[in-house]
């Protein structure tokens, strides 16, 4: 415990004074508190505190010479992390990024089992950095990362904590409803109270299954293990009016356009539908499945130590919640404060006792049954 | 034998020994063996070697996990079904067309190959995005034949197998055609004539000589087409209905998604045994090496 304590104790005054120092350009994300410098020596009573963590997230050293690399999705998602954590972080550091955008679950395995790793840091969807994982990815070092206030109902795991959070949403078509505001779930499945069609990820473990059996009753704490039949059942009362979409651009295109009055889909193509396409576009949070990507470390990463304190640098509450002055994506940690501009959008601002969380570990180990289900459901 | 006579005749010098019947200009293509040997082969064989044990003894129970979903079966046979009528589609369209092309002017002959080709010159995504704008319940057909009065709901043209088959036949037609018109041009306009001083009608001497004799052009672009059609899966999932889910999706999300590559790559070997019959199978009925042989800049 005492270790604990003091190395991220020390790790503040480290940064504080190389913050002074080395006169950051006024990041948004630079840490300005002095707090840590106050703090008094590690003490018996302080252990690991969350706070402790936390500080020494906030306040990684320098890391003159590094180079880390860092995969995310592309686009302006990654731009959005690129802003909020890289660039103040080489500010802050001294650490330099080179950027990739195509993080996928096989490349990630092909650079392990191939013994030729590159990448450091990878943004991953919630499918990835379970403990079926565990022998492409390093555990990651919860001494450095503030643990305590990431949001637990996010599926952490030894080998992942979510970084961004974003809801899998009921997305309605104002002028297709006829103004008719669907309540949840159950009148996504009731065509003849609003009809229209309905939008729909072509995925077994996209969120489907699970709608449809909060549509049916379940309570979003009872979802798993899913109840195949059920949910089959249920889906087959909409089947006629089911339109798959595969891409996040289909989904918006589909309820920006009309074609489908309500969909499923990723409360930020909703978002964009509404305020980049302007359409009328409207989000019923009710029943949401609140979910996050991740950052992991693949195994036998070339600058371990340095992706493990970058990973908790995004993590910490100061930064955590950057993205959200650029995209409709939540912080992860409990204590950080998302752009006000943009907090209504947000997934976790607007989860309640009706939103779901998937359960990974579940839905990894039982893929193959649940995606049996699915196609048989399809073709059935 | 390298005789003297022989190294006159030609001048360059011999690559792989001198056996007499070896053409040794196919030295030539040995670069290009090669670089299939390694980059295709091999990865290919490793691939399909990966499908037993992987996990570690596994045995054959990727094949036994597949063949014990039926849903999975399915698919694999709808895979077969949708490649089957694109191939057909492309067949009905592509035909006449090419035949159009032997009889019009060459520069007209030239256009109608430019018009074929277009589509190549452009991504297989937008295309299929296209015919999605085109062919949904709020896209520019309906909306027209709304607009019009001619009907008063929108037409199922998409999320239909016929939009998958609309889909691929338009991207997979060049394939059928330019094999079908590489083999119509050299047939001897003489036949045809012969057949008329004989008696024959026009269309019959379209049918008894004319068909026939095209026929190796007409295995050779459907064996393409049929084979190509095999891999898609993208347009079938922006196009086609819950049912129109081809193999390669699923193969797909076991190796992007799941990791789980020994059953992702036992499906594809199922997939590319059963092409391999395939191709097997057509290569006793026609010889490929005449039909793929028979290039368009020829004579």
């Amino acid at each position: 415990m005492r270790r604990h304590a003091t190395v991220p104790a020390f790790l503040a005054i480290v940064a504080l004074v190389t913050a002074c120092s080395g006169g950051g350009g006024g990041g948004s994300a630079a840490p300005s508190s002095a707090a840590p410098a106050s703090e008094p020596a590690p003490s018996d009573s302080g252990g690991a505190s969350p706070s402790a963590a936390g500080s020494a997230a906030c306040n990684p050293p320098r890391q003159e010479g590094v180079t880390l690399s860092f995969t995310s999705f592309g686009g302006v998602y990654q731009e959005a992390q690129r802003k909020a954590w890289l660039e103040p972080y080489t500010e802050l550091t001294g650490v330099q990024f080179q950027e990739d955008e195509n993080s996928s679950n096989a490349t990630i395995k092909t650079q392990v089992e191939s013994g030729q790793v590159t990448w450091d840091v990878v943004d991953v969807g919630n499918d990835f950095g379970l403990d079926v994982h565990k022998d492409l990815l390093e555990p990651l070092d919860y001494t450095l990362i503030p643990k305590d206030e990431l949001n637990a109902d996010l599926g952490i795991t030894d080998y992942r904590i979510p970084d961004i959070t974003y809801g899998v949403v009921l997305a309605y078509n104002t002028e297709a409803t006829a103004g008719k505001v669907p309540e949840g779930w159950a009148d996504y499945f009731d065509t003849a109270k609003i009809p229209g069609k309905r939008g729909a990820w072509d995925y077994s473990e996209g969120g489907m299954l699970e709608f449809a059996l909060m549509a049916d009753g379940v309570k979003p704490a009872d979802l798993y293990p899913l109840d195949l039949e059920r949910a089959t059942k249920k889906l087959d009362t909409i089947k006629d009016d089911i339109v798959f979409w595969s891409s996040g651009a289909e989904s918006q295109e589909l309820i920006g356009s009309g074609e489908v009055a309500m969909t499923m889909i990723w409360n930020g193509r909703g978002w964009s539908a509404k305020n980049i396409d302007k359409k009328p576009v409207e989000i019923q949070w009710n029943q949401q499945i609140v979910t996050a990507d991740y950052l992991v470390i693949p195994k036998g990463s070339p600058n371990k130590d340095a992706a493990m304190k970058f990973i908790a640098y995004t993590a910490c509450a100061d930064v955590n919640a950057g993205p959200s002055e650029f995209i409709p994506y939540g912080p992860t940690n409990k204590n950080a404060t998302a752009n006000p501009a943009m907090v209504n959008d947000l997934s976790v601002t607007n989860a309640d006792e009706n939103s779901a969380y998937f359960d990974d570990t579940y839905l990894a180990e039982n893929f193959d049954e649940i995606d049996a289900a699915w196609q048989a459901w399809k073709a059935g | 034998m390298a005789t003297a006579d022989e190294a006159r005749r030609r001048p360059w010098p011999s690559l792989v020994g001198a056996r007499p019947r070896f053409n040794r200009w196919s030295a030539l293509a040995l670069p290009a063996i090669v670089f299939l040997i390694v980059v295709f082969l091999i990865p290919l064989a490793a691939r399909a070697l990966r499908s037993v044990p992987d996990p570690p003894g596994a045995g054959l129970s990727n094949y036994e996990q597949f063949f014990a979903q039926r849903a999975y079966v399915n698919v694999l046979t709808n895979t077969f079904w949708i490649a089957l009528l694109a191939t057909l589609a492309c067949l009905v369209i592509g035909y006449p067309y090419a035949y159009l092309m032997t009889v019009v002017p060459g520069r007209l002959a030239g256009l109608l190959l430019i018009a074929v080709l277009l589509p190549f010159w452009s991504s297989l995504l937008v295309r299929t995005f296209a015919w999605q704008v085109l062919l949904r319940d709020t896209g520019v057909i309906n909306r027209f034949l709304l607009d019009l009065g001619l009907i008063s709901e929108p037409l199922t043209l998409i999320r239909t197998t016929g939009g998958v088959i609309i889909g691929m036949s338009h991207i997979l037609l060049p394939f059928m055609v330019l094999p079908m018109y590489a083999v119509m041009r050299r047939i001897d306009p003489e036949y045809g004539r012969a057949a008329a001083n004989l008696g024959a009608s026009p269309v019959s001497a379209f049918t008894r000589i004319f068909v026939p004799l095209s026929l190796p052009g007409v295995l050779a672009g459907s064996l393409l087409v049929f084979v190509l059609a095999l891999g898609f899966y993208i347009t079938p999932a922006l196009l086609g209905g819950l049912k129109d889910q081809m193999i390669s999706q699923l193969i797909v999300q076991q190796i992007q998604q799941r990791l789980d590559w020994g059953f992702g790559t036992a499906m594809s070997v199922l997939l590319v045994g059963i092409t391999l019959a395939f191709l097997f199978a057509a290569s006793r009925a026609v010889r490929l090496r005449d039909v793929f042989g028979s290039g368009l800049g020829e004579d």
